[in-house]
């Protein structure tokens, strides 16, 4: 072994070189710089900040990782658009609710007061015809008992808590979201389904025409009393609602269907997207039902009947409906000749 | 108000009926989204609540 003896005491020496060669290359260095000396380094302070980085990322950047979970979403670490989305829904959704819905209610009341309950200008007949079939209502209250539900319950994510959680403090908030949120998911299969079957019930019902321009012209009749345009099954008006509520609706459930598959989007930047279509169309079909819900019960007599029990009385039906009313009796579906007479109206 | 009735009641039907099926055959999100090496005992409790 006297090789490896002899390389052993060579290597020695020459560590120690190298050892002090080192400490004087940093004497030298800390001389140089002193203030590397008091490793001045600061990890919190010199690191990237979050802000400069988020200002530093534009419209569409984001900062990816690389994950094994099968949650391809969960790999988006920084999204900036992320904060446009959050303030979007703290700030601005809110607004946008609050401005229709509490409009809406602003605007009723005030139409309320000029116009006053829409009367049946010749008084009830006390003859009736059917305006809505069985099935007919059951779609409506199918769609509208859901559609209430899921407004409710969806006010709920944008004002609970400014609204009703002070009332009912933390914990019953919490569990009345919870339960709502349940409801929300789950009522929203027989609205989609209220909504396919109205639409096919109804679409032949609701096709615009020329009717409808004049029907809007003379304002529908709401406007100057004693004027009643001629209407077919449904005024220009109605034609409008259930636009809206197919429309809406089918909008309503595309983005839901996203909300409730959230893996379906397949990226945060789409999942947000929708979440913000469902909001701002959910406010805007609210108010646009409260409008109907209005005509419906106490802005004009007679009209609850239609959905009620599906009869309506002969002379609303001929006030509101007359061309409707004139195929009916060709159809033999209505009484024909029959002289209005005049009824107490309530 | 038997119509309005039915619809109420088939609503409340349909909606317990999805979730039966939607929690039949779907898996739920802690198994679903994760791996066997990355899942939480007592999924939705053990990371929230006053535990």
């Amino acid at each position: 072994m006297p090789s490896s003896l002899s390389t052993l005491k060579a290597c020695v020496p020459r560590a120690s070189i190298a050892k002090a060669l080192c400490a004087a290359f940093a004497l030298l260095f800390v001389l140089a710089y002193p203030a590397a000396a008091q490793l001045s380094f600061k990890p919190t302070a010199e690191a990237v900040q979050e802000d400069k980085l988020l200002n530093a990322l534009k419209e569409g950047d984001k900062i990816s990782g690389r994950i094994t979970i099968p949650d391809a979403m969960a790999s988006s670490l920084i999204q900036p658009a992320g904060r446009d989305w959050r303030d979007f829904h703290r700030s601005k959704l809110p607004i946008i609710g609050g401005v229709a819905i509490i409009g809406m209610f602003a605007l009723l009341a005030i139409f309320l007061m000029l116009r006053g309950r829409i009367r049946v200008d010749h008084g009830f007949s006390g003859t009736t015809i059917l305006r809505f079939a069985s099935f007919e209502r059951f779609t409506h209250w199918l769609t509208a008992s859901c559609f209430i539900v899921l407004a409710l319950s969806g006010l709920n994510i944008s004002f609970g808590r400014i609204l009703i959680l002070p009332l009912f403090g933390a914990e019953a908030f919490a569990t009345m979201s919870t339960y709502a949120k349940l409801a929300h998911d789950y009522l929203a299969f027989p609205f989609m389904l209220g909504l396919v079957v109205m639409f096919l019930i109804w679409i032949k019902d609701n096709i615009p025409g020329k009717v409808d321009l004049q029907w809007l012209k003379q304002g529908g009749g709401i406007l100057p009393n004693g004027k009643h345009p001629p209407a077919k099954r449904f005024n220009a008006g109605q034609k409008g609602i259930f636009w809206i509520v197919i429309i809406g609706g089918a909008l309503m459930s595309l983005s839901g269907w996203f909300l409730l598959f959230p893996y379906l989007p397949a990226n945060v930047t789409a999942l947000q997207f929708w979440t913000v279509i469902h909001a701002v169309i959910a406010m805007l079909f609210i108010a646009a039902m409260l409008a109907h819900i209005y005509i419906g019960t106490i802005g004009m007599e007679g009209a609850f009947d239609a959905m009620g029990t599906g009869q309506v009385d002969l002379n609303w039906a001929k006030e509101h409906h007359a061309l409707w009313v004139e195929e009916e009796q060709a159809k033999g579906h209505a009484p024909s000749g029959t002289t209005p007479r005049a009824m107490p109206a309530e | 108000m038997k119509v309005f009735l039915a619809a109420l009641l088939f609503a409340a039907i349909a909606a317990v009926g999805m979730s039966i099926l939607l929690n039949t055959i779907q898996q739920p999100s802690s198994v679903a989204f994760t791996t066997s090496g990355a899942r939480v005992g007592d999924p939705g409790n053990n990371l929230v609540g006053p535990g």
